[in-house]
């Protein structure tokens, strides 16, 4: 990323995470962030269809794209996210204290 | 207006009968603007956007959509985002067309779920909305009463009707048939503000004149839809057999046909250019996957009407939540 276009910002806590994670999922799915708990599957407990975690994956690269250049979550690791959980682990383990 | 963006390589019969429809459309004063691949040949002097990928019919629609970033349904869809472009029609992938519209263009504010609108012949009146006709296989019954509340709004800009009368499709007009997801949905519309809910309707009303809204879940919709559009090719088919099988009916026939040949256009779904994707934030028209280029002149005359009339402001302002 050119110099004059990258904002630093603080690193993320896993707190920070969880947060940004339920805003974005409770924006696809209609719902309130407080709906949300780590431990749901998105698609038993939380109802999200296919097209709602292709929104979900989408909109969390954007986001964590700019904390953490590059993110992206790979399609062989798609599967593995099942959870809440899952997904915020994902992030933690490549976001936070990166920049 | 801004142009219209269109997929020039989506649909069995591209790119040539897609760019044939382009042309009859900008001859007609639409401002069309051709997405696809550098050199297209037969582009004339319309403008092109450059996409060089493309996404096939039988591509998974949203891993196309997520890797094939410089196809022909992604770049349309980033058009209308940018303000390139009013509207986006493609008779591609239907799924990747949904998913690019859905991931580019976003979702309206307050919209619980995008829902496909198609429109349904009915003799001597105009048509009925069916929705949702195949984007969601499994719904609540809250998303019911937005695609009351969406379909309406469509019917009004696209078809002129003042108070659509919405009915919920079920198998009987008591209140207490149904499943459990329809009786939910029924108590739900009975009481929603600003739906003209006239109870439930059976799929044989959905063809007549009693309704101008029809909501379903995207499953059964898509069934019901099929099953329509099947059962009138069998039946068209059926009777061109009839008058063809002697001279004296074929004699007949002839004579009638200035009566028939209208019907038939009513019933042809190119009249009607394609299916609308609501509760994205824009105009996307999802054409046959058949489409000639009468389709598609009718999808991008469909389209300068949605945004000539001002439809997505309408709508926009029809699902926004309470401030």
């Amino acid at each position: 990323m050119p110099a004059e276009t990258h904002v630093q910002q603080d690193p993320l806590n896993r707190e920070a995470i969880v947060e940004i994670v339920r805003g974005l999922l409770a924006d696809i799915l209609g719902i309130e962030p407080g709906e949300i708990s780590e431990g749901q599957s998105f698609i038993e407990d939380l109802g999200a269809a296919s097209m709602e975690l292709i929104e979900l994956v989408d909109k969390m690269e954007q986001e964590f794209a700019e904390r953490s250049v590059g993110f992206r979550i790979a399609d062989e690791d798609l599967e593995d996210l099942k959870t809440v959980r899952d997904a915020v682990d994902y992030v933690v383990d490549r976001v936070s204290g990166s920049n | 207006m801004l142009p219209i963006a269109l997929d020039s390589l989506g649909g069995d019969r591209a790119p040539g009968e897609i760019l044939a429809g382009a042309h009859q459309a900008a001859l007609e004063g639409i401002p069309v603007i051709l997405v696809g691949p550098a050199g297209l040949e037969g582009c004339g002097d319309l403008p092109l956007i450059e996409a060089n990928e493309f996404i096939d019919m039988d591509e998974d629609a949203a891993q196309s959509v997520r890797h094939k970033k410089d196809s022909t349904l992604v770049r349309a869809a980033e058009a209308v985002r940018d303000g390139k472009a009013s509207a986006m029609v493609s008779a591609g992938n239907t799924g990747a067309t949904m998913a690019s519209a859905l991931l580019r263009m976003g979702r309206m504010k307050g919209v619980k779920r995008p829902a496909i609108a198609t429109a349904i012949p009915v003799p001597g009146s105009t048509p009925t909305i069916l929705l949702d006709s195949g984007a969601n296989a499994e719904v609540q019954p809250e998303w019911l009463v937005q695609f009351a509340q969406m379909g309406s709004v469509y019917a009004a800009h696209r078809f002129g009707i003042a108070n659509p009368r919405v009915g919920l499709l079920s198998i009987g007009e008591e209140p207490t048939k149904g499943s459990p997801l329809v009786k939910e949905t029924h108590k739900l519309l009975t009481v929603a503000k600003g739906i003209n809910f006239i109870g439930n309707v059976e799929g044989r009303d959905v063809m007549t004149d009693i309704v101008d809204v029809v909501v379903t879940d995207g499953f059964t919709g898509n069934v019901l839809l099929k099953a329509l559009e099947g059962s009138m090719r069998t039946l068209i088919n059926a009777l061109l057999e009839a008058f063809s099988s002697t001279p004296e009916y074929q004699a007949l026939a002839d004579a009638l046909l200035p009566a028939l040949l209208p019907l038939y256009e009513k019933f042809d779904p190119e009249t009607y250019g394609g299916a609308m994707l609501l509760g994205v934030d824009g105009v996307c028209i999802i054409s046959h996957g058949s489409s000639s280029s009468r389709a598609i002149l009718n999808a991008l005359r469909v389209g300068k009407d949605l945004v000539d009339s001002g439809f997505v402001e309408a709508l926009r302002a029809s699902v926004a939540p309470p401030a």
